[in-house]
This record gives C-alpha cells, sequence and structure tokens, in this order.
C-alpha cells in the first residue's frame, strides 16, 4: 500500500473512527512491534511502548503531512517512546574510552545457524545503554553525531557504548554459537 | 563458497524488517484509550462552555441587579446552583479515570525494570498462542509483578481499581487470588473486566447516594452586635429632634437549623433573638439661648417637647420615631409657657440620654455555598430575615441607674431584613463543628411607620456558636 491508499484510513482516524484505526494498526503494528522489541528488553515493555506508540500515533495523526512516508513516521514515535521509557529509567553514564573493537566475520553456517529471535534476546540483554546505541548506530544507521544529539550524550560515550554493545555481543554469540570465522580490527 | 559477515551486518540483516505479531488485546487497549482521551477533550470543551455560561449568567444577572431587579438576583442563584457544579463533577471522574490507567501502565513499566525475570525472555516467541502460554506461565508458577504479558495486562486494570477502591484492599487481593487459579487468559480478562465494571458502578452508585443524601445541622449561637443608626426624616421633624445618637452594642443569639443536600450547598434557618438601641440626647452648644433655661449643674438641654393635654403624655422627636414618654423622669425638669417665643413652648431639661431598646426575634432564610470543604470550611452565606418586633422600650440613665419612661411610637411590628456573611466552620469531631459567623444585616423596610420617618439601621455581629450535624 502506498501512501496515497493511506489517505482515506488517515482521515477516517482522524475522524475517531476505530475501523480505520483498527486497519492502520493491523497494518503496521507487527513491524513496529519488531522495533519496539529492540528497544525494550522484554515483550512486556515492548507490548507496553507499541501501545502507548500507536496511541500517539493515533491521537496525533492531524500532524502527519502527507508527503512523508507513514511508515517512516510511525517507526519514529515508536521509537521516541523508547528512547523515553529510557531515558526516564535509565541514566545515560558517559564513558569517553573509545575501546577498540575487534571485528569477527561470521560464516554463512553460523548465521544460518541463528535466528532473528535469537539475536532479538541478544540484543534486550544488552545494559540498556549499550541496547540504545547499538540499535541506533546499526539497526537504524545514525550517526554518532545524532545519536549524541538524541540522547544528551557526548560523541565520545555514543562510541564507547558501541564498542561495548558489540563486545558483549560478540562474546554471546561465540558462547551460543561457536566458530568464528575470521578477525579484524576495526573502531566505532 | 563462504561469504562472511561482520557482526554488525548479522544483526542488521536479521532484525532490519524483523517482524512480530503483538497479542491481540493490545488493540482494543489502544482503542479504548484514544477514545478516552477524545472523550476528555470533549469534557474539557463543555466544562470551559459551562464557565464561559456561568459566567455569563452572572454578569446578567448582575447588570438586572444593577437596575434594582431583585428576582433576577434570585433567578441566577438557582441556575448558578443547579447547573456550574454538575460539569465539574462530572469531568473529574472521567479525570481520574484516564489518569489511573496512565499511570497504571508508568508504573508496570517501571516494575518491570527493576525486576528482570529471566525464564520469560526465555519464552520469547513470534507466535501469539506461544505468548499466551508465556503469560500463563508467569502467571501460574511467578507471583512477581515483573515481566509477564498477561501480568501487565492484569496489573492496568488492577492498579486503577485499587486507586478506585482504595479501602478495599481485601477485595483486590481476592481478585489477584482469583486470578492465579485461572487458566485461561481470556476468562479472566472478561472476568476482571466484569468485576471492574461492576466494582465501578457500586462505587459510583455509593458516591452518588453520598452526594445525595441529605443532611441536618442544629447549632447555637450568639453575638455581639453592633447597631449602626440610619435614616432619613422630614424637614419639620428634624427641627425639633434629638439629633444627636450614639450607636449602641447588643447582644444577639439563637438556635439555627441547617439542611445540607450535597457538598456545597445548604438552606439554614432558626430562631435568633437580636437587640437594637440607640441613645440619644442633644448637646448643648456654649452660649445658645437654649443653656438660660438649664438648671444649674445641667448639662444638657434637650429637646422641644410637647404635651397632650387630654392625656397628659408628653413626647418628643427622635432619629427612630417619636418618644412617647409615661412618665417624667427622675432629673428632668420641663419648661412651658416660655416668655422667648423663638423657642417652643415647652422644653425638657436633662443631663442624660434617652436609650430607645427595640428587640426583635428573627426568622432568617439563608442560603449558604461552601467554598472550601475541608476540616476547616469556609462558608459565603446570604439570605433574608422576617423581625417581629418583642420589645419596645425607652430609659433613661439618671444616675441611680437606669429607669423606664416609655416606648417609640408608631414602630413596625413586622420587618424584613437582608444578610450577608462570611463563615468559618471547625470540625471539633466527626459532628460537632465550631462556628465563627461574622454577618452583616442590614433593614430592608423603615422600622418605623411615621411619614416623617424613615429608620433602617444596619448590624454588624460576630455570630460564635457550635453546630451539631445527625
Amino acid at each position: 500500500m502506498d501512501l496515497e491508499d493511506f489517505k482515506p484510513i488517515i482521515s477516517d482516524c482522524i475522524a475517531g473512527n476505530q475501523k480505520a484505526m483498527a486497519k492502520l494498526y493491523r497494518q503496521f503494528a507487527p513491524k513496529m512491534f519488531g522495533v519496539c522489541l529492540r528497544y525494550a528488553k522484554d515483550a512486556t515493555e515492548a507490548e507496553d511502548n507499541l501501545q502507548d506508540g500507536f496511541i500517539k500515533v493515533f491521537n496525533n495523526l492531524k500532524s502527519f503531512r502527507n508527503d512523508g512516508s507513514l511508515e517512516g513516521w510511525i517507526r519514529r514515535i515508536m521509537i521516541n517512546v523508547s528512547l523515553e521509557k529510557i531515558r526516564k529509567q535509565h541514566l545515560m553514564f558517559p564513558v569517553d574510552d573509545v575501546a577498540i573493537y575487534d571485528s569477527i566475520n561470521y560464516s554463512d553456517d553460523v548465521i544460518a545457524k541463528i535466528s532473528a529471535d535469537d539475536l532479538m534476546k541478544l540484543i534486550q540483554e544488552l545494559p540498556p545503554r549499550y541496547q540504545l546505541v547499538f540499535n541506533l548506530y546499526v539497526i537504524e544507521g545514525m550517526s554518532h553525531q545524532e545519536i549524541a544529539t538524541e540522547m544528551s550524550i557526548t560523541q565520545g560515550t555514543s562510541k564507547s557504548n558501541l564498542a561495548r554493545a558489540r563486545d558483549i555481543l560478540k562474546k554471546r554469540v561465540h558462547e551460543n554459537f561457536g566458530e568464528i570465522n575470521a578477525k579484524n580490527n576495526y573502531t566505532a | 563458497m563462504k561469504k562472511d559477515k561482520n557482526l554488525d551486518e548479522l544483526f542488521r540483516d536479521k532484525l532490519q524488517d524483523y517482524e512480530q505479531e503483538p497479542p491481540t488485546y493490545l488493540l482494543d487497549n489502544i482503542l479504548s484509550a484514544v477514545s478516552g482521551e477524545r472523550r476528555k477533550k470533549k469534557l474539557i470543551f463543555w466544562r470551559v462552555a459551562g464557565v464561559a455560561a456561568a459566567l455569563l449568567i452572572a454578569f446578567v444577572a448582575g447588570w438586572q441587579l444593577n437596575n434594582g431587579d431583585f428576582p433576577g438576583l434570585k433567578k441566577t442563584v438557582i441556575v448558578g446552583q443547579s447547573s456550574a457544579p454538575k460539569v465539574p463533577s462530572e469531568t473529574k471522574i472521567q479525570d481520574e479515570k484516564v489518569t489511573s490507567n496512565g499511570e497504571a501502565t508508568t508504573a508496570i513499566t517501571q516494575l518491570a525494570t527493576v525486576e528482570p525475570n529471566s525464564s520469560i525472555r526465555n519464552n520469547y516467541s513470534k507466535s501469539n498462542d506461544q505468548n499466551s502460554k508465556s503469560a500463563i506461565s508467569t502467571l501460574t508458577a511467578d507471583s512477581s509483578p515483573a515481566n509477564s504479558t498477561t501480568e501487565s495486562l492484569l496489573m492496568k486494570p488492577l492498579k486503577s481499581l485499587y486507586r478506585l477502591i482504595k479501602p478495599e484492599n481485601d477485595y483486590s487481593n481476592k481478585l489477584q487470588a482469583k486470578i492465579s487459579n485461572d487458566n485461561a487468559p481470556e476468562l479472566i480478562q472478561k472476568s476482571i473486566d466484569q468485576q471492574i465494571m461492576e466494582q465501578n458502578k457500586r462505587m459510583l452508585t455509593a458516591e452518588n447516594s453520598s452526594k445525595g443524601k441529605a443532611r441536618w445541622f442544629v447549632g447555637a449561637q450568639v453575638s455581639p452586635e453592633y447597631n449602626v443608626s440610619k435614616g432619613s426624616q422630614s424637614k419639620v421633624y428634624a427641627s425639633n429632634m434629638l439629633n444627636a445618637s450614639s450607636n449602641s452594642a447588643d447582644l444577639g443569639g439563637g438556635i439555627s437549623v441547617e439542611y445540607k443536600k450535597g457538598k456545597r450547598w445548604s438552606l439554614q434557618s432558626g430562631v435568633y433573638y437580636s437587640g437594637l438601641g440607640q441613645s440619644s440626647g442633644n448637646t448643648s452648644n456654649s452660649g445658645g439661648k437654649d443653656l438660660q433655661y438649664a438648671s444649674a449643674g445641667s448639662n444638657y438641654f434637650n429637646t422641644a417637647v410637647s404635651v397632650d393635654a387630654s392625656s397628659n403624655r408628653m413626647s418628643l422627636n427622635s432619629n427612630a420615631g417619636v418618644i412617647e414618654l409615661s412618665k417624667i423622669p427622675t432629673g428632668l425638669v420641663v419648661g412651658t409657657s416660655l416668655e422667648d417665643k423663638t423657642l417652643n413652648s415647652s422644653v425638657i431639661v436633662s443631663p442624660t440620654n434617652f436609650i430607645q431598646n427595640f428587640e426583635y426575634i428573627e426568622i432568617p432564610l439563608y442560603l449558604r455555598y461552601t467554598l472550601i470543604d475541608a476540616r476547616f470550611d469556609v462558608v459565603m452565606l446570604g439570605g433574608f430575615s422576617s423581625n417581629v418586633l418583642v420589645g419596645n422600650q425607652i430609659f433613661v440613665d439618671d444616675g441611680l441607674g437606669k429607669s423606664l419612661v416609655g416606648k417609640t411610637k408608631d414602630m413596625q411590628s413586622l420587618n424584613y431584613s437582608g444578610t450577608f456573611g462570611l463563615g468559618f466552620k471547625y470540625g471539633l469531631s466527626k459532628r460537632i463543628s465550631l462556628n465563627l459567623e461574622p454577618r452583616i444585616k442590614y433593614f430592608l423596610n423603615s422600622l418605623n411607620t411615621n411619614s416623617s420617618v424613615t429608620y433602617k439601621p444596619y448590624t454588624i455581629g460576630v455570630f460564635t456558636g457550635l453546630s451539631y450535624e445527625f
């Protein structure tokens, strides 16, 4: 469905039509639940964030400009709700030492063994500040400068958190799935 | 051929477009929350509209009152009472529902953060069924409030329920016990919803019935009353009048009955006694003509007096009306057939003032509005009273004590007065309260029927007493 298809649904949602809201929800909920799961530490927290996020979506649909991506807009709301929750619950400790991370390359055999659910679980087990920076940098593709501005931390802290996140994840992957194929050094 | 991928790519590829079906109940939660928000916005609109309407009515009433239209005022009071408080009370209920829901969500999330539960994380799954199973296992195996899908679902209504029924904690315990024994999540949800709805209904009914419950208060009050003379007289009357009068303090008090229905408004009546007195005399001017008639040692020369030959009664004018003397008081000298024709034919010489005392039994009807409803209440009151004249006496203090010398003629036996006041009520116990009420009372009609005299004094009093609620 492209944006034109969504326009009547958006109008109905703004008018308070619950059927339209349900339709919009069903269209995006699975993907957005995936986003929320990545920023949460468990499914319960992700559900809360998804719920709060969609309430915001429906209450603020009027402010959605029909020239952008609806999915991108909703996704941004979900990430903001998740970030807000983390901001409230955890202090972002400044850590400025930039660690050198040993990059690992995984073979297709290893990759085939690891499911998305397994990786999701590993991400959820990261300390919140590492989880957050890893998500924003690796999955959302944000720069350290953007992350630093978003989270009110220094770029050094962002880089350091990313390095620690990678380090933990590397160890966990190794513990759970064994075999490491190759090794390169690079910094964040 | 093997293609290697680094860690970032591994996670990005697998998780960037990751999808999972959320639990079905989330949609219901979202839709009800959104419709709740919309209702709240509508209520805020109606509340603002209500306040605007009340202000408009108050403005119109004030304008009418300014034009001397009293029925207009009465009408406004009634409208204000029936319409204005309704909107905030409804809004309050709605607000509480919405807020409690929101707070419950936050509280659960915080709990979940503090106590991570790894057993639940292991139950992480893509399918809805598995999600439900995970939730059930947590409910039955782990009573900790954290990390359960169904728990989050259950805790939200329970939290809001707890806020609504704080005194009934045992009820929520029973509810939780029931939940842990039940294995079907849908049934749990349904039964909780039903119980919450029933509980809410009971609470609402109880609230409404307590709101509608009539309460009676009986009280006794006393007050020092300071009377201020106010009135006018015809020119002829005033020329032969005791023209200096001082105001006096009297004692008033009585029994009050108050009927209160609702939280703010009440009606008060009762029976009060109130004294109204004033003292009149004439201070002589040094070197004035009057002084030549005063006997040695007399400080005052009083006003002209007329003697009715048939009844042999003397009378003289005061600002409250004509004083009729039934006897010549001790220390008074009457001069008649005076040579100076510029003076009245008869004058009375007195070293003292005439003290006019009026006593009234007052039956009030006050409307009271509670401005601050707390242990220390602040009340605004206003209303009208019927005043029946039960005492009309004139005394002269001749140095040996007060002696009764007559009465004021033509006094109206029934008068009407208006009262405004502010009340402070302090609850000494559950039923007994201490009251302190400064009031101002003014007479709406002249107390004297003499066409030459308009006498409308006002009284300031501070009523103090106790009231008992039953």
